[in-house]
Order: structure tokens, then sequence, then C-alpha cells
């Protein structure tokens, strides 16, 4: 399945999906007449290797079919999916990496990795691709539905430096790129098209809520204080040049559960924080160590967080990690906080992400009885009582303030005259049928 | 001549040897994470142990080691962690790039020092006067400054060049000039800057030597006298600091390589370094040290052609 700009799921090569009434098996139907470009037919046994390939390969999104028990074909076109647990982020998973299609010949002949063989509107040209660095992408004469191949050649250039990809814009080489609030202001005099919009959320994640490493943060009027102590907009219009929303909570606005009002649940209020400090019994403040990494985390974020924090008598002991520990030492509970930038997904995502005792950063496996049953509703619920339980997690998540979000980061999408794309949501940069020349 | 040859490329081996153990075992203590790095965040605890065991992680230090040498040994190293394409592969496929611009920057710094530094050396004045500004404010303004300066005017502003990006030769030799002009230039500044100097000073120091003048006094032109005999003499110094230069430039390489987006072993190299990528980081060194052991035998034998004393010390 494919998803529209907006989220919406569309049929791709699953023309139809359904649950059955529990939500424990998935029936997809599968396109018929449609070829890989290397000739196999893309049938259900097709779908089948891929998916079973997906969940059992160890690779990075694995996770995303783990609910997925067993994998069975019905005939040419029908595939059941039967899960061990509900999942309510499944459909968005196979409407993404989870539901990429490859030929099983290809598959099978081992070098899936270095030569794709897909069935979708374009096939890669390796003898124009350099590995790492440019990827040239030609349309497919048989694809079958024309409405998605807008160019006849596609060229995906890859930059690790935003300057390079800004001089690349500015100079013509490239007609789109994602750029940053730092170079989002030459772009724009140089008269290109900015796109606005937000996938993450940045800001605080408070994991040691249970007060194992730090006693203080097991009161929740402490995990308050942090939150009241930040001058968030000062931060964004610091950090980021303003570009983005402050908030005070972790859904995004496109999410069931999401509440205009948790963005200014906690203005910036020095003396109130101070005041709940010492309520807990902590009037002379606390020192909490928190990683930060070069490169990684703006200076101007970490100057300005210790002296909010400083400033109501909490004193933040920088640790200065490399890059590629920190996920590791957020996920093994080496600290007690940390400032991350987060996805912002749906709020059964958001859970799976943050909340659940097992996700990854839930590093001590916090839960309370009320957290407990309202993520037992949000799995388990029809339509309407998954929206209610995403309400009553937000608010929950707020009011105990597990986190402490400063705002949702706005990416800057950039295209110049001639091309035109629309955001996709989640995304930071857009689908590739989301581009098109301009009339 | 056999036998310098033969004790330079021992030593070589030595050197290729010791840097790639070194690195091996100091990349050892940073690749503790590199599993979870793979998997990224949505990996769980039993998925990275077994990402860990796939990779070999699980190993003793000096069984991996093993393992790594006795591969090296048989030009196997192996394929990315995160990419899973040959590690030999990726490096091959990005070494024209690299070489390139390495290559072309010498020759137009081996040219333009000496056309400088004789100039000043013979002219003395005014051209001296103005290559010491030249040296010394092309040594002090770091590379990518330079880079950046040049990038916005003879790119966006002119459009003469591309912004970024590398053309091979197979594309068009017009296209691959038009490619690396702008990374040459770049880092021709700061290498003809120090390289001048050199060949200046020899050049003087050998104009003033008493065969050159016994040369004149037989009444030889000067322009003879300067391009048969004392360029000659003058050059090995000139030759030997271009040999240490080209260290520097594969260095300065890594961060022109960023800014003009060059698919090179410098942008490698950093990219495997920030993850972790071990087999490439090991296979990008050893290539490295091979390549940086080649042209300074190169430049020996050079030397030693131009000014036979050097062959026998």
């Amino acid at each position: 399945m494919r998803r529209e700009p907006d989220g919406t799921l569309v049929p791709m090569l699953a023309t139809d999906w359904k649950y059955n009434a529990d939500r424990t098996k998935l029936t997809l139907t599968i396109r018929s007449g449609v070829t890989f470009t290397d000739g196999t037919p893309v049938n259900a046994e097709a779908v089948k290797v891929n998916l079973d390939r997906f969940r059992t390969g160890n690779g990075p999104d694995a996770k995303k079919l783990s609910r997925v028990e067993n994998v069975e074909t019905q005939g040419e076109s029908t595939v059941v999916l039967t899960l061990s647990d509900r999942d309510p982020s499944l459909l968005e998973n196979l409407g993404n990496s989870a539901g990429f299609i490859a030929s099983p010949t290809a598959i099978e002949a081992g070098n899936i990795g270095t030569d794709p063989v897909g069935s979708g509107p374009y096939t890669l040209d390796t003898a124009n691709s350099v590995d790492g660095s440019e990827y040239t992408y030609v349309k497919n004469p048989d694809y079958w539905d024309e409405s998605l191949q807008k160019y006849d050649t596609i060229v995906i250039k890859q930059f690790n430096d935003t300057t390079s990809m800004l001089n690349a814009l500015l100079s013509g080489q490239i007609d789109a790129g994602p750029l940053t609030p730092n170079t989002a202001e030459q772009a724009k005099n140089a008269g290109m098209t900015e796109y606005r919009y937000s996938t993450d959320w940045q800001g605080l994640l408070i994991f040691d809520r249970d007060g194992t490493k730090i006693p203080a943060l097991k009161d929740p009027r402490v995990r308050q204080a942090i939150n009241y102590a930040i001058d968030k907009k000062a931060l964004l219009d610091q950090v980021l040049n303003g570009y983005g929303t402050v908030t005070s909570q972790i859904l995004p606005p496109s999410a069931d559960g999401f509440a205009p009002d948790l963005d200014t649940a906690y203005p910036y209020d020095p003396e109130k924080a101070r005041k709940l400090l010492a309520d807990a019994g902590y009037a002379d403040g606390f020192a909490v160590e928190m990683p930060t990494v070069s490169g990684l985390f703006p200076q101007a974020l970490v100057a300005g967080l210790g002296k909010y924090l400083g400033d109501v008598g909490i004193d933040v002991r920088w640790q200065p990690i490399q890059v590629a520990d920190l996920v590791a030492s957020l996920a093994q509970g080496k600290y007690a906080m940390s400032w991350y930038s987060l996805f912002q997904g749906s709020a059964w995502v958001t859970a799976t992400q943050v909340i659940l005792p097992d996700a990854i950063y839930n590093p001590f496996h916090s839960s309370t009885p009320e957290v407990a049953a309202t993520l037992q509703k949000l799995q388990d619920g029809d339509d309407a009582q998954q929206a209610a339980a995403a309400t009553d997690l937000n608010a929950e998540m707020t009011e105990q303030a597990w986190f402490a979000p400063f705002y949702r980061k706005d990416e800057v999408y950039f295209t110049a005259a001639g091309t035109t794309t629309k955001p996709q949501a989640q995304q930071v940069v857009p689908s590739i049928y989301n581009f098109a020349p301009a009339q | 001549m056999i036998s310098f040859i033969t004790r330079r490329l021992a030593a070589g081996v030595v050197v290729l040897f010791a840097v790639s153990t070194v690195t091996f075992f100091l990349l050892y203590f940073s690749s503790a994470n590199v599993a979870r790095e793979i998997l990224g965040d949505n990996a769980t605890a039993e998925q990275v142990e077994l990402k860990k065991k796939a990779l070999g992680l699980d190993q003793p230090l000096m069984s991996r080691y093993w393992a790594w040498l006795k591969d090296a040994l048989q030009g196997q190293f192996g394929a990315s962690w995160f990419s899973g394409r040959s590690v030999t592969d990726s490096i091959m496929s990005r070494l024209p790039a690299t070489m390139s611009v390495v290559l072309v920057t010498i020759i137009v710094v081996a040219i333009v020092s000496v056309l400088i530094g004789v100039a000043a050396a013979v002219r003395r004045g005014w051209v001296d006067r103005g290559l010491q500004v030249v040296s010394i404010s092309g040594a002090a303004v770091p590379q990518f400054v330079v880079a950046i300066v040049i990038v916005s005017v003879f790119a966006i502003r002119l459009r003469w060049f591309p912004a970024t990006g590398y053309e091979r030769w197979s594309d068009g030799p017009g296209l691959w000039a038009a490619s690396i002009t702008l990374p040459v230039l770049a880092l021709t500044v700061s290498g003809v800057a120090s390289t001048a100097q050199q060949v200046r000073s020899s050049t003087i120091k050998v104009l003033e030597m008493d065969y050159i003048r016994t040369l004149r006094s037989r009444g030889l032109g000067s322009s003879e006298v300067l391009f048969r005999h004392a360029l000659r003499g003058a050059s090995p110094a000139g030759l030997t600091v271009l040999s240490l230069h080209f260290i520097s430039i594969l260095g300065g390489v890594v961060v022109i390589e960023q800014i003009f987006a060059l698919p090179g072993i410098g942008f490698l190299a950093l990219e495997s370094t920030t993850r972790g990528d071990m087999p490439v980081l090991m296979g990008v060194v050893v290539y490295t040290v091979i390549l940086v052991v080649v042209i300074n035998l190169l430049v020996d034998l050079a030397v030693g052609w131009l000014n036979p004393k050097a062959r026998v010390s």
C-alpha cells in the first residue's frame, strides 16, 4: 500500500486489506498481472517471501513486523498475516519500508542488496550510479500506473554536508533538497520555494521516573519543575532560528490524542520551578549527568539548557560521548535523562518508541497502573476507544512529566523553479511520488 | 638501485603492518556499540546480540585480529557492516575521484611552484616580495575557507564550474576536468604557498654555488645555466617538499571532498569513521598507506635520477 502525502493509505500492490473482528488476522489482496522487472510475477507467494524475510532477517526495521506470527498464502492473490497480538501501527508500517516487495528470484540469487529488482515505477541504473554518492533511476516501461511516473529519469545525490547541498541547489545542480534553518535564508533569497513541516519533537527524556539513579526524579513535582525551568521559546530562537513550534506534549497535530492546549502546559516560570522543587524537598537542587555529542547536540542548546536548569538549582554535568555510543547508552539506562530528537508518529508508534515498558527509550521500564491501563486500551480498543485512549495517554504523559518537550522542529525542504513537491506526513524527505514538474 | 628499492619497499611493509595493527586495536575500543548503530532505534536487545554474533564482535580481540590479518594478507577486506558492499569494490569506485584531485593538484602545485619560485629567485625584487605575501597568506587561510570562497564565486555566481560532484573520465574528459577544477584550485593554493618558498630558497642556494659560477664564467647563456644546471640541482629539495606535501594534500582532500560532495576515499573514511564501519575503515587505511609508500618511493626515485648523490646516501 502507498501512503498519500497526508498519510492516508491507498492501494498499491495490495489492492485491498481487511482485519478480522478482533484484529489479529489481516487479509491482503494482491494486484494481479504485475511482474517484477526481471519477469518474476508479483503474487501472494512473492509477498510472503518478502514479509518473512523482513521479519526474520534481523535488519534495522525487523521490529516493525515483530507482532506478525505467521504469513500464509491463499491462492495466487491472497495473503493472510496472523498476529501474536494486536498491532495498531501494522498498516502504517506496511505502507512504509516493511511493505517494500522485491523479486524473490533476485533475493534467491543473493545480490539484492547491491542489485535491487522490484516492480516499482523506476529501476536503478547501476551503470550510472556510484554507491554512496549518486543513484540514477529510469522509468520502468512496463509499470501499471503511469500517473506515478512523472519523470523519465530521477537522480538522487547523497550529500553529507548541508553547505554542499545548498551549493548544489543554488548552482542549479539539483532541483530539490532538505536544508536547515541556518541555510534556509540563503535558499529563500535565491528564489527557491520553501516547504515547512514537522516530523520530530526535541526536548528532554526524563528516563529515571522511578528514581533509580537520581531519587529526586521519582517525584512528579521535580519533573514538572524541569518543564517550568526551561525557556523553550528562547531555545527555539537560539538553536533553530525559530523554525519550530513550542510545545509541552509529545504527540503531533496529525495524531489522535493531540491537544492544542497542551502545547502551553508548562510556560517558562523559574519561580514556580523553584517552588515545586522546594515542595518536593529539593530546595537545594541536585546534580544530574547528561550526555552530549559534539556535532549532534547544538552548542547553543547545551549552553542554554545548562543555564536554565542551573538557575533553579539543578546542576547539569555534561558527559561528552561519541555519536556511535549515544543510542546504546540511552537504551542501556546509563543516563537518568537526556536531550534528544524523536520522531512523532501516531499515539501507538509513540508508545512503542518511548512509553511501553519494553520501548527502547524507556530504559528503566517505567510504568504505572494508570499508564498500563491506557496503553491496553490504545492497543485493544476499537477506533473510538483508541482515540480516547490516545487523549488520555497524552494528558497523563504531560501531567506526570515523563518528558520535558521543548518544541516540534520544522523541517525545511526547498525546490528550485521548475519543480514542485508535497511534504509527506512523518517523513523528512517527501516520497518520490510527491514530486512533479511545475506547471 | 635494486637494493635501494627493496629496502624502501621493506620499510613500507613494516609501516603498513604497524599502522594497520594500531588502527585495528584502536578501533576495537570504539566498536562496542556498532551492532546497535547498524540496527537502529527499533531493534530489541536480542536482535543486537544476534547482530554482534553475526559480525564476530563476540569474539576475543586477538582472534578477531588474526582473522582480519589472514584475510587482509590475501587481499580480502570483507564487506561493509552497513551496506553489505564489498570493501574493495567501494574503495575502487572511490579511488578515481580522490586520485584525480590529488594527482592533478600535485602536478599543478609542482609546475606553479617552480615557475613562481624560480622567478622569485632569479628576479628577486617585487616578484620575490609578492611571493612572500602570497605564501604567508596562502598558508594562513584554511583550505575550507578558500574552497567556500571559490565555490560561491565560480560555481554559484558565475556558474563556470559545477559546485559539487565528480564526473568520470569516461563520461567525457571535459566534464571530468570541469568537475575537479575547483577542488584542485582549493588544494593548490596552500600547496603552492609552501612549495614555492622551498623552490625559491634552494634555487638561490644553487645559483650561488661554485659550479654555477664556473659555468657562467665559461660563457654559457643565463637561461641555459638556469634550466639545464641550476634547476636540476635545486629540484630535489622541491620534490622532497612535494612528497611530504602529498600526505597533507591527502589529508586536506577529506575536507575538500566533503565541501564538493566528491565520492572519494576521504568521504568514505569520514563516513565509516562516524558510523564505526570497521571493515571499510581498515580497507581505507591499508590502501592509503600503500598509496603514500608508493608515491614516496616514486619521488625518491625521481630525486635519485636528478641527483645521483642521493642514491648513495
